[in-house]
């Protein structure tokens, strides 16, 4: 199955492209030890100095080399993504198949939850926590996961449901295995392609939440984020200074929800079409 | 039908309620204590009698029934900024947000349901293939990345529409002026919501539509020789109206803060640009109520989506 899988991707442009860029990005963020030359944090130049041999992308207003700036805060928001999808994933898949497996009352009270919470806007939600609290990035991803569960936990449920229902998952039962067994060795295994677009969906709507809300000044001010460039660098380029640094936030933040958005498409094309657009 | 209402009503009133809620005990988790915390800062300096008022304001709403019973009553506070109710404010910025973004909306879901039609009905052409490979790559890029383009291309670059704002200080008197202000006003945001919404809508329809190209009651309709434009649309899109509204709901939240982006950028005098305004300066009333304001509003949009989608799909009732 899994040298079939690389052959469907493998032949599906839009995959290749969104691998290439996320490969091209992942790269970038391994280097960046390497690459920044000096400390973001360090306010140690000239502000607003154009772009030279020293400073490639120039100096902000705060006096901070873009360019250490640019990568420490992709990374941040990249890592930010991955955890919230990470961390969003294991609690959709945790109650999509023990909601199939146990059902009754257990599963009613958890889809009821799950109604509830699809119901709730996650966003502002975030924008009201983070106008009072301030919360850490942690704390951030840790609400966003539990408010983003449901949608990858009924799908997974709908799908283990059906699967239960065939002969081998029968069998399997009527000759005594475990729960714990079937889940582990069968229902889990099988809803794999499920995981990676349910993934695929929470690292995106993470990675764009986080930059919409650093862009408006919600984040942890000290964390560098690229959101947070493009609202720092906007107002001066309303004075017609730097357009050298409003840009290249804005064309990384592209790039990388690019990426991930292909990689979403090209998996839900070919492991469920009936999937498509629902995130 | 009237269980569905029901059940679909009780899970929107406990999702409003839990959410007000939230917003009630959020103050109260303010580390030390609240007037001192939010006016620590350098920003502000208060005066002894503005500190007592302050205090009494957030020692009422120690009762969760009686804040409620006060949010019912459209009595949500006044904003420190401002001096001015909260409610006032909201309904003042009101009529732009929903001018941007029922606008954008409209003509999202307009274009790319015909767009979307239209390619499905040339499928396998060249025309279909490339707006598909073009729309899917737009679909990955966000409105902050949309809207900085739009705006240094068209305002700062060619000079041809203005930067931000909703209307210029001085907008000629004559309706005209005035009118054509505004649109001068609108366009850039209300370009950048549309090209970020436009892709989506586009790919659904055109993907529902080629489902629904392939049923039996189509070649009915070709049969009975209607012209085609009305095969395509009578009879066929209808079908792709279901999915686009199913889809509208999923995305409400997103909408909402793409508008929220969006207006920030242009600096567009609606509910995001107060927004943004309130949390920079702190004006945590404010920040509550808009966001309490916006949440209600999605549920109730929700609810009446999910009773729409019922008469539009009776099958689901």
């Amino acid at each position: 199955m899994h040298l079939n899988l690389y052959r469907r991707l493998r032949g599906d442009p839009w995959f290749v492209l969104g691998a290439g860029l996320a490969l091209a990005l992942g790269l970038l963020l391994l280097a960046s030890p390497w690459l920044i030359r000096h400390d973001p944090y360090a306010m140690d130049f000239v502000p607003l100095s154009a772009p030279s041999a020293q400073h490639w992308l120039g100096v902000n207003d705060g006096g901070m080399d873009i360019w250490a700036e640019l990568l420490t805060g992709f990374g941040n928001t990249l890592i930010f993504g991955l955890f919230t999808g990470l961390l969003g994933l294991g609690l959709g898949v945790a109650v999509g198949l023990s909601c199939a497996w146990f059902r009754g009352l257990y599963d009613l009270c958890l889809m009821r939850l799950a109604d509830l919470l699809l119901a709730i806007p996650a966003v502002l939600v975030l924008i009201l926590l983070a106008a009072y609290l301030r919360p850490s990035a942690w704390l951030l991803a840790l609400v966003l996961a539990l408010m983003a569960w449901p949608t990858s936990a009924r799908v997974i449920r709908a799908q283990a449901l059906t699967l239960q229902e065939r002969s081998h998952l029968l069998a399997a039962r009527q000759m005594g295995g475990s729960s714990f067994y079937l889940l582990g060795r069968h229902l889990l295994p099988e809803l794999f392609p499920l995981y990676l677009i349910g993934f695929a969906a929470l690292v995106r709507m993470a990675v764009f939440m986080e930059a919409s809300l650093s862009f408006l000044g919600l984040f942890d001010p000290g964390r560098k984020s690229l959101g947070m460039m493009v609202g720092r660098a906007l107002p001066y380029y309303y004075l017609e200074i730097g357009w050298y640094w409003l840009l290249p936030p804005v064309l990384l933040l592209t790039m990388l929800l690019l990426s991930i958005t292909l990689l979403a498409v090209s998996l839900e094309k070919i492991f469920d079409p009936r999937l498509k657009e629902h995130w | 039908m009237m269980s569905v209402l029901w059940r679909r009503g009780v899970v929107y009133l406990l999702a409003a309620l839990a959410i007000v809620y939230v917003g009630y005990r959020l103050p109260g988790l303010l580390p030390g204590d609240y007037v001192t915390t939010v006016y620590g800062g350098a920003e502000v300096v208060l005066t002894a009698d503005q500190e007592q008022l302050l205090r009494a304001r957030y020692a009422a709403a120690d009762n969760f029934f009686s804040y409620l019973q006060n949010l019912l009553l459209l009595d949500w506070g006044e904003s420190w900024a401002h001096k001015t109710p909260v409610f006032t404010l909201i309904m003042a910025a009101l009529p732009w947000t929903l001018l941007l973004m029922g606008g954008a909306h409209l003509l999202a879901t307009a274009l790319g349901m015909i767009a979307g039609v239209e390619a499905a009905w040339r499928r396998g052409g060249r025309l279909e293939k490339a707006g598909v490979g073009s729309m899917t790559l737009l679909q990955g890029v966000p409105e902050l990345a949309l809207g900085v383009v739009l705006l240094l291309v068209f305002s700062y670059q060619l000079g041809w529409l203005p930067a931000g704002g909703g209307l210029s200080a001085y907008a000629e008197a004559g309706t005209g002026g005035l009118l054509l202000d505004l649109l001068r006003h609108l366009l850039l945001p209300l370009a950048t919501l549309v090209l970020a919404w436009f892709p989506g809508n586009f790919l659904l329809a055109r993907a529902s539509m080629v489902l629904v190209l392939r049923q039996p009651f189509l070649v009915t309709a070709r049969a009975k020789g209607l012209p085609p434009w009305r095969v395509r649309y009578r009879h066929a899109a209808r079908n792709v109206l279901l999915p686009l509204v199913t889809r509208f709901g999923l995305r409400l939240a997103f909408m909402v803060t793409g508008a929220l982006v969006v207006e920030t950028l242009f600096a567009y005098p609606g509910l995001g640009t107060l927004l943004y305004q309130a949390i920079s300066l702190r004006d945590l009333p404010l920040v509550q109520g808009i966001v309490l304001a916006a949440i209600l509003a999605l549920l109730a949009v929700n609810l009446g989506l999910e009773l729409l989608y019922g008469r539009l799909d009776p099958r689901t009732w």
